[in-house]
């Protein structure tokens, strides 16, 4: 039977829309927790990885919040879940942050955005904002408070659950998060190894870590919320901001979401220039990553040979793009300019002396004795919390998920050229570790089948100077260097988007972060935060 | 050789002519308690900036360049700025313990290099349980280190100070082992005569495999003792921040960092004195033609140039390594290090009773 | 036995990894140095020529730039980083009413360098050049002036405004060097 009529004999009501790459179904909230049970748990439906899960404010309609699931038995068993609430007074919906727990911080992101409540969600605090902050900044009908509130936040560890009682009426309930003698530390959001300024509550048994409650929007910027003025091109510009080591990576997303909604067809030679940029960039990442992991352990001079190498890439992303680090080179119908004409020959220098890089990298970190027994064993991510938490990537992968994007829906040029993903089942931070080491190689394996055979063409097609994407919702994913860096793109046929989500490669990371730490000791909560390898400025948006 | 006892001895007499006997001691005292503390300085200065260039050159880098030449005038801009900085009282803290700790770590350490004769007949805490007294107040800085943790009311301080705590006591065990191979080997705990009776020969060779083995366990447990990578996890700055010393600022910040950079010169030039014969040349029994071309280098610079030969090769673990955990760093001396410092104690002392050395 | 091998087994292995690693770092020791020399290698320094550094105003000889002042790039900045000024002048020649640029002001602390401005730009009047030594004591520096009208056209009281600043006026000169 298809997933089609098994939802439709269920659910008489659902409305059920069939496109190519995905199922619409639209549902009332009422509905949404007999739906998600049997969603999650039907042996031949088995959406077991929920992608993005989205708040909408759709005006007379109500609020909506959207999920979009997958099957990772079956990829083409793509659904999006749009479900309405009605109630604009008090807008209520059930949790599923039991079924897949990457709802956790998701659905408190979309409880500080539009208000809405979750009910039987253990934790509803805001996500980014103050919890004294006024109003819920996403709605529609939204009007900033007037003067801006800059006391100190007072610290309060406790924290609101809603329940039903059994008239059915929502109640809240408030309780705490730590009792009052628990040995509780601060790491962060000013910490040496959170890479930024991310706030984990710790609460302590001697060495080991009994329980971790992480705090995140100290750099919330409201990147969502400003998209929803800007004309598609500057909203662009706002993605290199997100996961500043995958910029041109996140940004490849929503040119393509927007091509795709525009049914912009492309030529051969942009598709293999954004290729290879990712994939430079995917390097650049993991180099980096390689610096920091060392650093959190100790090893602070492979954290130096790690950046040295990594200033090779910078130099050739420079010359082709004018940028190191917010590159803002693809655009819209393609890239900025062509390739700066050194491109090719400057990259198969890199190629040529990255393995010598990488062997040194063996040599001093990867098979030292301290290292291994640092990390073998330590962080222990089991596949079906993977899965739940929704944390794509060398992450995923290190659990032995295969939840690479480039192999599951591929894009640019990545069904053409053939490489290896890499998969371990050790679950563990060394197997994350290693996974990012080897994957080094493998893009160098794309850049070099990719780099001789740029075909000629343009480097951009021509698009209006005002953009308008048909009205609709898409979602495009790409792999970015940490995972699926996704957009979901609501338009009204408007010249700024209606909605526009990112799906953060990094919340799904640090919402199982309490699971992987506890019961380790506090050296491992920085070896896993370091294997994770999260960056704060795109949890925070 | 020469000998520095005549230059002492010559002072001595030229104060007793002038001075009554006492108040003739009482002089030399306070002179050789600034000069020791001069020396002090001026070897925390050195450490610091041969610190940063060591691990520089690791890493690629070039080190401090700008102030002076080779950036040598960094280190003087460096001790003005940890001097004229302000100490900070933090307000919930136990102040008395607060201040005090950076005194009981920088006493111990000044009290244990006393102990390291530079040259012969140089030497001024000299008497026959040396070494023994050596260990005793090497010792004492971990006292400094738990009080500055516990009085500085900061959760990473006490953190830091109870893995220094463990530490540190654990590792004492094995560097007593690894010294009593020697001493076993030498016969006496007396710095002087441990270091005359190298003359035909270092420690190190004349007990071949079993001072060896003695060697590397002191080297590493030294290192930890010192609280330097990769055992630093009272300072694990990727996990708690600066630990112990977190809340310490200006001079109070500035003693800890003197000590803890003297105490590394210090463990290198105690483990040059004990397997490397201290400030005795490179004698090759026989050889009496190279000994004395050996002989023309003076003392002071046989000592000096091992010890920092040695803080190099500490310098060169430190700035290679990734850092243990605390349960690694235990089992590492419990499991590893005690059990083999057992077992070449035995040997050591077998060979000693039966003349298996050279 | 078995297990007494693999105790002294693990020490050689241990052993054997760590010497590798202090092998790698010791020969790094002895290897010539990455470090970059700034600023003292500034006369041989290379700035890639596509880098985005200070947004600026080609000016010819006579101190005309082909700005029309459309405002394009105001519109499209997402900053709001640019402002441009404009008067409607008469053109004696033909007697058709004209936009001017009167003044061009540029807010280089709110640029992000995402280039729409330059790409919108009519008459590519604006690009960005390779100038990076952008850090400056005060804030109020980093808004600069692109372009002012001369005297003759120029409003009173906006010239006024820029001579309580020559320091906006000396910056504005100063992104020409590399």
């Amino acid at each position: 039977m298809s997933v089609q009529n098994k939802i439709s004999q269920q659910f008489p009501t659902a409305q059920i829309e069939e496109k190519s790459d995905r199922l619409i179904v639209s549902i009332n909230a009422e509905l949404l927790r007999e739906m998600a049970v049997m969603l999650y748990n039907d042996k031949e439906l088995r959406f077991d990885f929920m992608r993005s899960l989205t708040g909408m404010d759709w005006g007379e309609a109500g609020f909506g919040v959207v999920y979009h699931l997958e099957s990772t038995e079956d990829i083409k068993r793509q659904l999006e879940l749009k479900v309405v609430i009605p109630d604009r007074e008090n807008p209520f919906i059930d949790t599923v942050s039991d079924l897949w727990k990457t709802a956790l911080l998701n659905e408190r992101e979309v409880y500080d955005y539009f208000g809405v409540i979750f009910i039987g969600h253990p934790d509803m605090r805001r996500l980014y904002l103050r919890s004294e902050w006024k109003g819920f900044p996403l709605r529609k009908d939204y009007v900033r408070a007037e003067g801006l509130d800059m006391t100190n936040e007072e610290p309060d560890d406790s924290t609101v659950t809603w329940y039903r009682d059994k008239n059915g009426v929502p109640r809240s309930r408030r309780y705490n998060l730590f009792e009052s003698g628990e040995y509780v530390v601060n790491i962060g959001p000013q910490h040496p190894a959170t890479h930024g300024v991310l706030r984990f509550r710790v609460s302590l048994e001697g060495e080991f870590l009994k329980k971790l409650d992480v705090h995140c929007g100290y750099i919330h910027r409201g990147v969502e919320k400003l998209c929803e003025s800007m004309t598609y091109q500057q909203t662009i510009s706002l993605t290199d901001r997100l996961d500043y080591l995958s910029s041109l990576q996140n940004r490849h997303a929503l040119c393509m979401c927007v091509e795709k909604a525009m049914g912009l067809e492309l030529s051969d030679r942009i598709q293999y220039i954004r290729t290879i940029m990712d994939e430079l960039q995917r390097i650049n990442s993991h180099l980096l990553f390689f610096a920091t992991f060392c650093m959190d352990l100790g090893a602070l001079t492979s954290f130096f040979y790690g950046f040295r190498d990594r200033e090779k890439i910078l130099d050739i992303l420079e010359e082709t793009t004018g940028g190191r680090l917010t590159m803002h080179y693809n655009v819209i119908g393609g890239v900025e300019e062509d390739i700066h004409p050194n491109f090719v020959k400057r990259v198969k220098e890199l190629l040529a002396y990255l393995p010598y890089a990488l062997e040194e990298y063996r040599k001093v970190f990867t098979e030292n004795i301290i290292a291994k027994n640092r990390l073998i064993g330590v962080g222990h991510l089991s596949r079906e919390d993977a899965i739940s938490f929704g944390a794509t990537g060398p992450t995923g992968r290190g659990s032995n998920w295969a939840c690479d994007v480039r192999k599951r829906i591929p894009y640019g040029v990545y069904d053409k050229v053939d490489f290896k993903e890499i998969v371990r089942s050790e679950c563990d931070s060394y197997a994350r570790y290693l996974i990012r080491m080897d994957e080094i190689k493998e893009s160098m394996r794309i850049i070099e089948t990719l780099i001789d055979n740029i075909p000629e063409g343009n480097y951009r097609e021509k698009t209006k100077a005002v953009i308008r994407v048909p009205e609709g919702s898409y979602y495009t994913a790409v792999e970015a260097s940490r995972g699926e860096f996704g957009v979901y793109l609501e338009s009204r046929g408007d010249k700024s988007p209606y909605r526009l989500k990112f799906r953060s490669t990094g919340l799904p990371l640090i919402a199982g972060i309490d699971t992987i730490s506890r019961g380790e000791k506090i050296a491992d909560l920085i070896a896993i935060g370091a294997s994770l390898d999260y960056v704060v400025p795109d949890i925070d948006r | 050789m020469f000998d520095f006892s005549i230059v002492t001895s010559s002072i001595h007499a030229w104060l007793s002519e002038y001075l009554s006997q006492g108040l003739a001691i009482f002089v030399e005292c306070v002179a050789v308690g600034i000069g020791i503390l001069a020396l002090y300085a001026i070897i925390a200065i050195i450490m610091i900036y041969m610190e940063r260039k060591v691990c520089a050159a690791f890493q690629c880098r070039i080190g401090p360049v700008r102030v002076g030449p080779f950036g040598l005038f960094q280190l003087i801009a460096d001790v003005i700025k940890m001097l004229i900085k302000e100490i900070i009282i933090i307000s919930h803290s136990d102040k008395f313990l607060y201040n005090l700790a950076p005194y009981v770590v920088i006493v111990g350490s000044v009290l244990a290099f006393a102990c390291l004769p530079i040259s012969q007949g140089l030497e001024i805490l000299d008497f026959n349980i040396g070494v023994f007294f050596f260990l005793a107040v090497s010792s004492i800085g971990v006292i400094g280190i738990l009080l500055a943790g516990w009085s500085s009311n900061n959760k990473f301080s006490l953190i830091g100070a109870m893995r220094s705590g463990s530490q540190m006591i654990s590792y004492e065990l094995s560097i007593g082992l690894s010294v009593l191979t020697v001493v076993a080997l030498a016969g006496t705990m007396q710095f002087s005569e441990i270091v005359a009776m190298q003359s035909s020969g270092w420690l190190l060779f004349k007990g071949h495999i079993p001072a060896v083995i003695a060697f590397v366990v002191y080297l590493i447990a030294a290192n930890a003792e010192c609280n330097r990578g990769p055992f630093d996890l009272p300072e694990a700055e990727s996990e708690l921040t600066a630990g112990f010393h977190t809340e310490y600022s200006g001079m109070h910040f500035g003693l800890f960092y003197v000590a803890e950079f003297v105490n590394l010169f210090i463990v290198s030039a105690f483990a040059a004195t004990v397997f490397l014969g201290g400030w005795m040349p490179f004698h090759v029994s026989g050889l009496d033609g190279f000994n004395r071309i050996m002989d023309y280098i003076p003392g002071a610079l046989w000592f000096f140039g091992k010890s920092f030969f040695l803080v190099w090769v500490l310098m060169w673990i430190k700035w290679t390594f990734p850092r243990l955990r605390v349960d690694q760093i235990l089992q590492l001396e419990w499991k590893y290090l005690v059990p083999i410092g057992l077992v070449n104690l035995s040997i050591m002392a077998l060979c000693a009773v039966f003349g298996w050395h050279f | 036995m078995e297990n007494k091998k693999t105790y002294l087994g693990k020490i050689a292995s241990a052993i054997e990894s760590l010497a590798t690693g202090m092998g790698i770092t010791g020969k790094e020791f002895f290897t010539p140095k990455v470090t970059e020399c700034y600023p003292e290698n500034r006369d041989t320094l290379y700035i890639f020529d596509r880098f985005k550094g200070v947004l600026e105003m080609p000016h010819d000889e006579n101190g005309n730039s082909k700005c029309i002042a459309c405002g394009m790039c105001q519109t499209v900045c997402p900053n709001d980083a640019i402002v441009v000024d404009s008067e409607m002048v008469e053109d004696e020649a033909s007697g058709k009413k004209k936009k001017q640029l009167v003044k061009y002001e540029y807010d280089l602390g709110s640029c992000m360098y995402c280039n729409l401005c330059v790409e919108i730009c009519p008459t590519d009047a604006i690009r960005f050049n390779t100038g990076f030594e952008n850090a400056v004591f005060d804030r109020s520096l980093l808004n600069m002036t692109l372009h002012v009208a001369k005297a003759g056209t120029a409003k009173k009281e906006e010239t006024s405004v820029l001579a309580d600043k020559p320091e906006a006026l000396e910056k504005k000169e100063k992104p020409d060097q590399k």
